[in-house]
Parts: C-alpha cells; structure tokens; sequence
C-alpha cells in the first residue's frame, strides 16, 4: 500500500475514509489501460449511436440515446474488480477499518469515477449528435441530471459491486442484480431529460431531480447499514 | 383440526368469489349516442330536428318504452330529448331539437327509466356547428330522477365491460406477492441478526418462490386484461413497467441464490440483496405511479380504482377475493418451506 | 349457498352471449373443480409432509 497505513484504529474514522478514498483512486490510475478502457467504451457507445441516428435524432432519440449510453458506460465502468476486492485484501482491511469507512470510500471513488465518465459521456454525445435539442440553459439542466443520475447510480452499484465480488458470480451478476434494481432511477432521469428537452421551466421539473436525490441518499445508506453484513466473514 | 381453519376459508372464499365473478350479471349503461345524418320525419319537432342512434348496453328499455327519458346536461343547464321509437332493449331513436345559440358544445347524456335507473354517458355528444354563448340559460326541466329496479349486478364501466370480472383475478395477485414478498423482506431482515443459522433464509426462499408465481399470474391476468381494453398485451406505462420490474428484481435474486455454494454465505447475502429489492419494489408499485400519468385505473394520482368505483357488489367480491387469495399464498408459502427443509432433511 | 341462488338463477338475454347461453356457468364448473382438486392435491401433500416429519423427527412431532 502507497503512502501512510492508517492501521491503527487510533486514527479518526475521518483519516481513514480520506485514505481509503484516496488509495482507491490511486489504485485506479495506476491502471492506465483501465482507465483507458472506460473512455474507448464511452466515446465508442456514442459513436455507435452516432451512426445509427446521426445528427437526424429528434429529441425523444436524443434523449433516449443519452441515457442509454450513460447507463451502459457506467455499468462498463464498475464491472471489474479492485485490488482492494480480493480476498486477501479484504482479510487484511478487515482488521484496520470499519465495513461503513470502507463502503463510503467506495461510494465516493464512484461517484467521482462516474461523475467523470458523465463529463466525457456528455461531451462526446454533444461533439457527435449535436446540441439542437439544447438551447440555452437547457444543456446545463441536463447535464447536471446527468450528474445526479451518475451520483444515484454510483451509490447503488457500490453495493451491487461488492455483492457481486463476494458471490464470486463474474459481472454478469452485477447485470443481472444492478439493471432491474437501477430502473427506478433510470425512468425518473428519462421523464426529466424528456422534459428540459421539450422546454419545461427548470422549476417545474426539478422535483425529479429531488426525487433522484433522495434515491441516492436511500441507496447509501442502505449500503451503509447493510455492508458490514456482506464484508464480514 | 381449529389451526386449520384458515386454509379451508382461503379456498372457499375463492370458490365464493368464483361463483360471483361467472354468475352475476352486468349492470346498464350507456354506450353512445350517434348521428345519422338524417333529419327527422317527424312533424311534432319542426324542420331542423337531426335524427340521433341511442344504444345502450344491457339495458331494457322495451319493457316500459314511454317512460324512457333522454336528458342533455351541460353544468346546471339540462335539456329533454324527443324519444322517436325505441327499437329494442338497448337501441333507440332520439330526436334533436335544440335552439342554434347554445350555453356548451359538449354535453353530458343521461337517461332516466324505472328498471334501470339513471344512467350517464359523460360527454355523450358534441355539437360543432352551435354557436356558444355561455350566458344562455335554457328553460328549466323537472326531473325525477328514477330508482334502478334491478337485480344484484356488476357497475356499468365504460370501455370495461364485463371484463370488470377479471377485477378479482387481477388484482388479489399483486396483493398476495405484496404479502409474500413482506415476509420475505421480514425473514431477511431475522436472518441478518442470526448469522448463525439459515431457517429464516429458508422462509424467504420459499416465500421469494411463491410471491414470483403470483407476479406472474398477475402479468398474465393484466396482460388479458389490456388486450381487451385498452387493445395491446402489453401498453408502455408505469404501472406495468413496475410490475415487470419488480418480476425481474425478484428473479434476480433467485439468480443470485443459485450462483453462491456456501449455505451461510448464501443466507446473508440473498437477504442483502433481499432487502434492496423489497425497497425498489415500494418505489415502483406504490411510489412511482403516483407521479406520472397511466391508463392504469385511478389514472393521475392512485395506482387502483378509486375508491367510488367500487360499489358494494364488486367489493362483496373484491374483498373476499383479496383475503382469499392471500390465505392462498400464505399456505402455498407454508407447504414449500416445510417441503424445503424435509429436503435438506433427507439430502 | 342458499343465499346465491338467485343469483345463480338470474339471467337476461341481453348480457352477452358468453354469460347469456350458461357457457359462463361452464366454465364456472371447471374453474372450480379445479380449484378443489388443487385444494385436495394441497391439503394431501401437506398430510404427507407432516407424516415424513414424524417419522424423519419422531422426538419433536409436535413441532408443526
């Protein structure tokens, strides 16, 4: 492990979140191809969907095309393992963190792994299918419904990540468990996106965005009250 | 031979609900009122009199054809139609004479008679080619408003007919895999705080099993439905999305099962999963349909009939039917979790 | 069931042919007879059941 082991319980909950959070995304960058991996899938996605609809998309296909591509990225991005994932590891961590530093780092490195890949998402997807649909204000709503969908996503597939490590299931598993439970947030992100594209005021849609909001909030700590039971042995 | 009771109830009332669904008959009301384009023939009502085709379902109008009654309504103001001939039970002639400066285009239809009551068509008939003036106030019509003289029946549901039987096929299911399904999220939650043992992952097991049989006979029983109503097996809506969703969670769940060896293992992190699946399935059944727009019934707001849509016939059904079910369920549930363990038992 | 009977005994001919002509009282009697043959195949399976627990647990028979 890089930098300094907070392995004795005497450092603050605080310390040892940072660290973990910190040690995640070091581990992250250490694996360029990964990283690389990501954005080729992303950026392919859209190009995909760019040949399929090209700049012709009307605003439902726009906006079908978006979140389709954003869900799929993010599913593409959290279906790997860690190092800190293998059984070794976990042996150890057990034994200098507590379950909940460990699953809030883990949510954290996600959030900002996806909030991330939202960005690049975004990008790409305007650069190729244009930004028509999007006048205005109107791409910064979306955008940060992207983002807060990315955050709600973030938050449940932590915890569909770990349950799918543990069952030593392949990511196959992570599909299987995460794209049912993920649809709530997906349909509320859709309905939102529908209506900043068809020109709702931001107010009288922002609602959805509270909705999701709240959705997130309900998946962390979910997994924050139900990770010990999945870390322990 | 007493704690048995309940199972015996649960098939009676089903059988009782049974008898209800295939015996009682439908109640009437009216299905349109249609131009012929013709003009009436008639001397009594002047010149520019349109002939209109009434048609009713399960009405009986021959039976006491002059006291049958064809009321206009639009707000307060009410207008009496000429009935020219009653063909038969659910057919009839109306003539339309009215003045060509009116308060509303849009009119509710009603008709008054002794056997059936009075029925209502709600914006029964559109008249484009009147001039509106909404300060007219039409000449005032007394109105007795008739009592149904009809045997026990089923209401009068336009577009559903008599598929409101399927009422109580339909909807106990989603019931029962609610029920099911709250045991099974009441055993994850037990199995959490006794890692030690795996009876309470069993329970959920087993209760997982049956409330995904009821799921499905619930798509199956809806799916029937939509094609009849509303003409597609399957509509893109919420209420649907979320039954469909709530299936694959809940199949996703048995996969998890299937694909972890160590029992101990198994119990705690199917209840995990168990737990997460309970919550979306809140989300989508009861949470999300209250926000959007569906065809389902009590469309806008509540994601069942509302509650003046079921009279008193159809809840001496509805309810039997929706406890019956459940008993169903319960001892379903029961026999697979003792089958389950008599299993392990012998393995 | 006395107290079904009229209902049972009401009909019009204007209810639709399904439930006019008695095909509904039909399938009524199947639909039960299926439901107190699946009543039957439940009520046997748990007896049996219970006598498979006796004899596999014969010190805590009473458990169920």
């Amino acid at each position: 492990m890089t930098g300094s082991s907070p392995s004795s319980r005497k450092a603050s909950s605080w310390t040892r979140y940072v660290y973990l959070t910190r040690h995640a995304f070091q581990m992250e960058l250490r694996q360029k191809n990964g990283l690389a991996g990501l954005v080729l899938f992303a950026i392919a996605a859209v190009y995909t969907c760019y040949q399929v609809a090209g700049s012709r998309a009307d605003a439902d296909a726009w906006n079908a095309l978006a979140w389709v591509v954003l869900l799929f990225s993010a599913f593409n991005a959290v279906s790997k393992s860690w190092p800190d994932d293998s059984p070794e590891m976990r042996n150890y961590l057990i034994h200098v963190v507590r379950p909940h530093e460990w699953i809030l780092a883990r949510i954290t490195f996600f959030c900002l792994l996806l909030c991330g890949l939202t960005c690049i998402v975004f990008l790409a997807f305007t650069l190729f299918l244009g930004t028509e649909h999007l006048s205005g204000n109107q791409g910064l709503a979306f955008f940060g419904g992207m983002q807060l969908t990315a955050m709600a996503m973030a938050s449940l597939l932590a915890m569909i990540q770990a349950l799918a490590v543990r069952a030593n299931g392949g990511f196959g598993l992570i599909a299987v468990l995460g794209l049912p439970l993920i649809i709530p947030v997906i349909l509320i992100a859709t309905r939102y996106g529908m209506e900043i594209l068809n020109g709702v005021a931001f107010l009288d849609t922002a609602h959805n965005l509270l909705f999701l909001a709240t959705l997130s909030a309900g998946f962390g700590a979910l997994g924050y009250i139900l990770f010990p039971y999945l870390w322990s042995d | 031979m007493a704690q048995n009771i309940w199972k015996t109830a649960g098939f009676a009332l089903i059988a009782y609900v049974l008898i209800m669904v295939f015996a009682v008959p439908m109640g009437p009301g009216l299905l349109e009122l249609r131009e012929t384009g013709e003009n009436t023939n008639e001397v009594v009502l002047g010149s520019n009199a349109l002939e209109y085709h009434l048609t009713g379902f399960g009405t009986h109008w021959s039976e006491d054809p002059e006291q049958l009654q064809v009321i206009l309504r639009s707000k307060k103001n009410l207008a009496l139609l000429n009935v020219i001939e009653v063909l038969d039970d659910t057919h009839a002639r109306i003539g339309l004479s009215l003045p060509y400066s009116l308060p509303s285009k849009s009119w509710d239809v009603l008709i008054n008679h002794p056997i059936d009551g009075t029925l209502l068509l709600e914006n029964g008939l559109f008249l484009s080619d009147r001039f509106v003036d909404e300060s007219i106030v039409l000449p005032k019509v007394s109105i007795v408003e008739a009592e149904p003289n009809l045997p026990f029946h089923f209401p009068y549901q336009p577009s559903i007919l008599e598929t409101i039987r399927n009422l109580m096929l339909h909807v106990p299911m989603w019931f029962t895999m609610f029920v099911l399904m709250g045991i099974a999220f009441v055993a994850s939650i037990r199995q959490l705080a006794t890692p030690k043992a795996i009876a309470e992952d069993e329970k959920a097991e087993a209760a997982v099993k049956v409330g995904l049989l009821f799921g499905l006979l619930g798509l199956t029983t809806g799916s029937v439905w939509a094609r009849f109503t509303w003409g597609a097996w399957w509509v893109d809506d919420p209420q649907l999305n979320g039954a469909l969703v709530t299936v694959l969670v809940y199949s996703g769940y048995m996969v998890l099962r299937n694909s972890l060896e160590s029992e101990r293992l198994r119990a705690r992190l199917s209840a995990v999963y168990n737990l997460f699946a309970f919550i979306i399935l809140v989300i989508l059944l009861m949470v999300l349909p209250r926000f959007s727009e569906s065809l389902h019934p009590g469309k806008g707001g509540n994601p069942g009939f509302n509650s003046y849509d079921l009279d008193s016939a159809l809840r001496a059904a509805f309810y039997p039917a929706v406890l019956g079910w459940i008993l169903i369920g319960i001892w379903m549930y029961r026999i697979n979790l003792r089958f389950t363990r008599l299993n392990k038992q012998l393995r | 069931m006395i107290g079904l009977t009229p209902i049972l005994l009401q009909t019009h001919p204007l209810e639709g042919w399904f439930f006019s002509s008695g095909k509904a009282l039909v399938v009524l009697a199947v639909t039960l007879m299926l439901l107190v043959g699946f009543g039957i195949w439940m009520w046997r399976a748990e007896a049996r059941l219970k006598k498979m627990e006796r004899l596999l647990n014969p010190t805590e028979s009473n458990k169920q």
